[in-house]
């Protein structure tokens, strides 16, 4: 669709407000044997219900829930399909209705706008979104090979069966169209594996140099090895209930005033030239100049048009003019370090052309203007795929209520997880936090979601 | 009698946590439907494009990878030949490919743009160091075809 009619662009509604209650999640980690993934969902989901300070038991809490929803990427990689089922019995939860979503990388994000909608509609007033990845049974080139089945299989997972290839593709593109230093894309790698640092849960912590970076194995030319987002295990729970409930579970809940999908043709051959869609705080003037010089089409390889679908729906829907001014902090889907700055632009950091500055200006640093991806995101902390953009709210809403220290910063948290707390260990909460962002992303752009989380 | 234990050995792989190994060795039966055309026609040298035949519809570009129909108004299309060169938009040297991949590493994938085709069909350059806007023609797979996206692939022109 290149050509919107009038109900295309309807602005979603909630019939009653939203709000997030808690989280809670595993360490992830590149194997994890230890724990099957039944094991995994109870301890991620019992961290939801018995950590965070809710003013209910876990028992009461468990006899709230009315409905569920679970989120898994790929049956490939559990090997087990309707695993849902089984999760939903082994959390004891049966004969309570519950809807599995698939959105490939977004179905995190996918899985809270599908309890979102059941809360919001009436259906249902407790909802646990689950999700889940299990990616260690395979070793990680059949892993690729098995995410590049989530490409046509017809037309383009033939074409090097890895998905970094595809984003590759972009990448080269973006920069041939844009010119982008090198240390810039670098700057973000080292940001998020530096922030992973100070997070127990995260798989991939790093310090590194611009060198570090660029001097790594290349997987697909341009993108290194360190440019890239980690293959995960691991699980994450969030809470989701109307606005009666949420107050008797929690004094500190938070309001999800928005939270929308887009899409876009699962082969990136297949877009088409289409006028930009226009952002709140971008106005036609803003590209006047835009398609001068590399630069003649939208969304072509550089832009993700869902992207910029979801920030479209969703800013309208909650207000948001000018994304960073109004958000204090933001949770991106950096799968790859390109894909990043791409979306700096689809979500109205900065108009098209310019994303770089958005890393350049240092407003993306914790003590900045936008904090983003204090998690260590995709490329530091984890990629279970089911669990990503759970995970990302999670975040959001410990920092959203000022917690993220009794999370991240508890020297026993470090030691369950067989770590140990650094030396130079640093608060990442981001004071004076009110209202959050989180993108959740799949394919090349085939499904994205844009969540608002806020203070009430 | 009683029926005997089954007799393959399921491979440890670890003791503790107990971890055993499960083999997979089937195939898919895989059928192209009406996109078996496109596929038939690289044998033939072809490179067979769709296009829309609703007179009513505005999308009147082809499309590459095809499509029996239009997207814009779901009515059925023709096929019709497009051009065999054409223009590198973007292309990437994958190092680390997946465990399917038939092709070696240091492949290097391609997306190309023809006259009159509203996609970008991505493929591989056979030969030649790709940069963008490269000029490269067809060549196709004929002697021991895969009937996979891979027996068609460019040169420089």
């Amino acid at each position: 669709m290149i050509r919107f009619g009038p109900g295309n662009l309807r602005i979603p509604k909630f019939e009653r407000p939203v709000y997030v209650v808690a989280g809670g999640m595993t360490d992830f980690r590149k194997k994890y044997p230890e724990k099957n993934t039944c094991e995994l969902v109870t301890e991620a989901t019992r961290m939801a219900f018995e950590e965070n300070d809710l003013k209910v038991s876990a028992e009461e809490l468990r006899r709230e829930v009315n409905w569920c929803v679970y989120s898994q990427f790929a049956d490939h990689f559990g090997d087990q399909l309707l695993a849902a089922s089984k999760v939903h019995d082994y959390l004891g939860f049966d004969p309570l209705g519950n809807i599995e979503v698939k959105t490939g990388g977004a179905t995190g994000g996918s899985s809270v706008l599908a309890a979102a909608q059941a809360v919001a509609s009436g259906y249902a007033s407790c909802v646990p979104v689950v999700g889940w990845e299990r990616m260690d049974e395979v070793p990680t080139k059949v892993g690729n090979s098995y995410i590049a089945s989530a490409a046509c299989k017809d037309f383009e997972s033939e074409l090097g069966w890895m998905y970094a290839a595809y984003y590759a593709l972009m990448a080269q593109r973006y920069q041939y169209e844009n010119e982008v230093p090198r240390e810039t894309l670098a700057k973000i790698a080292i940001k998020n594996h530096g922030y992973a640092r100070f997070s127990p849960y995260s798989q991939n912590p790093g310090e590194y140099t611009v060198e570090d970076v660029l001097n790594n194995d290349i997987v697909s030319d341009p993108l290194s090895v360190l440019e890239c987002c980690v293959m995960s295990v691991g699980a994450a729970t969030l809470v989701l209930a109307d606005e009666e409930t949420a107050y008797r579970l929690s004094d500190n809940p938070m309001k999800l005033s928005a939270i929308c999908g887009g899409t876009h043709t699962l082969r990136t051959a297949d877009r088409r030239n289409m006028p930009i869609l226009l952002l709140p705080n971008e106005t036609e003037e803003t590209y006047k100049e835009y398609f001068n010089g590399r630069r003649h089409e939208w969304p072509g390889f550089s832009s993700f048009l869902a992207s910029r679908m979801a920030a479209y729906l969703a800013y309208n829907m909650a207000g948001i003019h000018d994304p960073v001014e109004d958000f204090d902090i933001l949770e991106t889907h950096d799968a790859f370090t390109i894909s990043d700055i791409q979306t700096y632009e689809d979500i109205g950091l900065r108009p098209y052309g310019r994303g770089r500055e958005f890393i350049e200006s240092g407003e993306a640093y914790h003590g900045a203007k936008l904090p983003t991806n204090m998690s260590g995101g995709l490329i530091g902390s984890m990629h279970a795929v089911g669990a990503t953009g759970i995970f990302q709210i999670i975040e959001l809403l410990w920092q959203l209520q000022g917690k993220w220290d009794k999370y991240h910063a508890d020297p026993e948290i470090w030691t369950k997880y067989g770590k140990k707390k650094p030396d130079d260990f640093k608060s990442l909460q981001v004071d004076g936090c009110k209202k959050g962002c989180a993108i959740s992303h799949a394919g090349t752009g085939s499904h994205v979601t844009c969540a608002v989380l806020e203070k009430p | 009698m009683a029926n005997p234990w089954p007799t393959a050995q399921a491979e440890v792989i670890s003791e503790s946590p107990l971890a055993i190994k499960n083999p997979k060795t089937w195939s898919h039966y895989h059928t192209y439907g009406g996109w078996g055309k496109f596929f038939q026609g690289l044998q033939q040298k072809k490179l067979l494009a769709t296009r829309c035949t609703n007179a009513a519809c505005g999308e009147k570009s082809l499309w590459l990878p095809p499509r029996c129909e239009c997207v814009d108004c779901w009515h059925p299309t023709e096929w019709i030949e497009a051009p065999q060169s054409g223009e590198i938009v973007t292309w990437s040297l994958v190092k680390y490919p997946g465990e399917l991949f038939r092709l070696p590493a240091d492949t290097t994938l391609i997306s190309v743009e023809l006259e009159g085709v509203c996609t970008k069909l991505m493929s591989w350059l056979k030969d030649g160091k790709a940069e963008i806007g490269m000029k490269v023609k067809a060549v196709f797979n004929t002697d021991a075809p895969t009937n996979t996206i891979l027996d068609l692939a460019w040169v420089p022109a």
